[in-house]
């Protein structure tokens, strides 16, 4: 069973990660929710995960600094993250993508989106 | 009045694409301009526009338009939902609608900066000079307002 951890301050923006999830095959993945980056990380460390999906603005510690940390980490730096963000552009993306982010994927995330991103984590 | 200006056209994208894709619901603009939500009807919330441009976009809608955006969204029954709720529902919509308001109106190497949505918990403040306003409808001819606050972001329309 996947482990995934859902970062957003926003209990709406989980709820939709959550349900594009399920609609793309992952409705039984063990999803971890956090409301901010720090949140996160600690979350990431303390178990093994398959999958990190997190927001850019949030308070405590953002998306941006939360991919710092886990591409630094060598517990965490080979773990996917893929950013879900209403604060995305090429340019912000390709500087995300170049910290490590597998994937930027812009807000409003819809089911295809989603299953386009995690294909790859779909097959196995 | 329809405006045609990038900057106007890029709202009215902006909250057509985030209504749809997350409440199922299309908007149009509301063809009577001197509609004026009630103010003790009204909802509303903020969110800062802090790099290239400073500004504020604010979102104002009647609570019970909010409350069924809630429901609808998150598929529970009226007596099931919370202000927490409709407080986060509304904070989401924005940060999409301004996401998506920046991403249309700036070029593909332009980053920006926005700061988090936050809940107005006095009466809307009054409107200057320095300000935008799009007033909107939902497919169900519910309304909804945006203000754009800020020189530097109200000057954009010029461009």
């Amino acid at each position: 069973m996947k482990r995934i951890i859902i970062a957003d301050d926003s209990a709406t923006a989980r709820m939709f990660i959550k349900r594009c999830l399920q609609i793309i095959g992952l409705g039984d993945a063990e999803i971890i929710e956090a409301e901010h980056g720090k949140e996160a990380l600690t979350a990431a460390k303390a178990q093994d995960v398959d999958l990190l999906l997190t927001d850019l603005n949030m308070p405590v510690m953002d998306g941006e600094t939360l991919v710092k940390w886990v591409k630094s980490s060598p517990k965490l730096c080979d773990l996917p993250v893929i950013v879900i963000t209403s604060a995305g552009n090429p340019a912000k993306e390709a500087k995300l993508l170049k910290l490590g982010a597998h994937r930027v994927l812009n807000k409003p995330v819809s089911p295809p989106m989603m299953m386009d991103a995690l294909a790859e984590f779909l097959d196995k | 009045m329809i405006e045609h200006n990038p900057l106007y056209q890029s709202m009215i994208s902006a909250v057509s694409q985030t209504l749809e894709n997350m409440a199922f619901t299309e908007v149009m603009e509301k063809l009577d301009r001197s509609y004026e939500i009630p103010t003790e009807e009204l909802v509303w919330n903020s969110l800062l526009i802090n790099d290239p441009v400073q500004g504020e976009i604010r979102l104002a809608m009647p609570k019970r338009v909010l409350k069924n955006l809630t429901g609808s969204i998150f598929g529970i029954n009226d007596e099931e939902i919370t202000q927490a709720q409709m407080d986060d529902i509304q904070n989401e919509l924005l940060n999409t609608i301004v996401g998506l308001f920046l991403s249309n109106l700036f070029s593909d190497d332009q980053e920006y900066q926005m700061g988090l949505p936050e809940s107005g918990r006095e009466e809307l403040p009054e409107i200057d000079a320095n300000t935008i306003v799009w007033k909107l409808m939902t497919g169900e001819e519910d309304p909804l307002q945006i203000f754009a606050i800020g020189a530097s972001l109200v000057a954009l329309k010029n461009q």
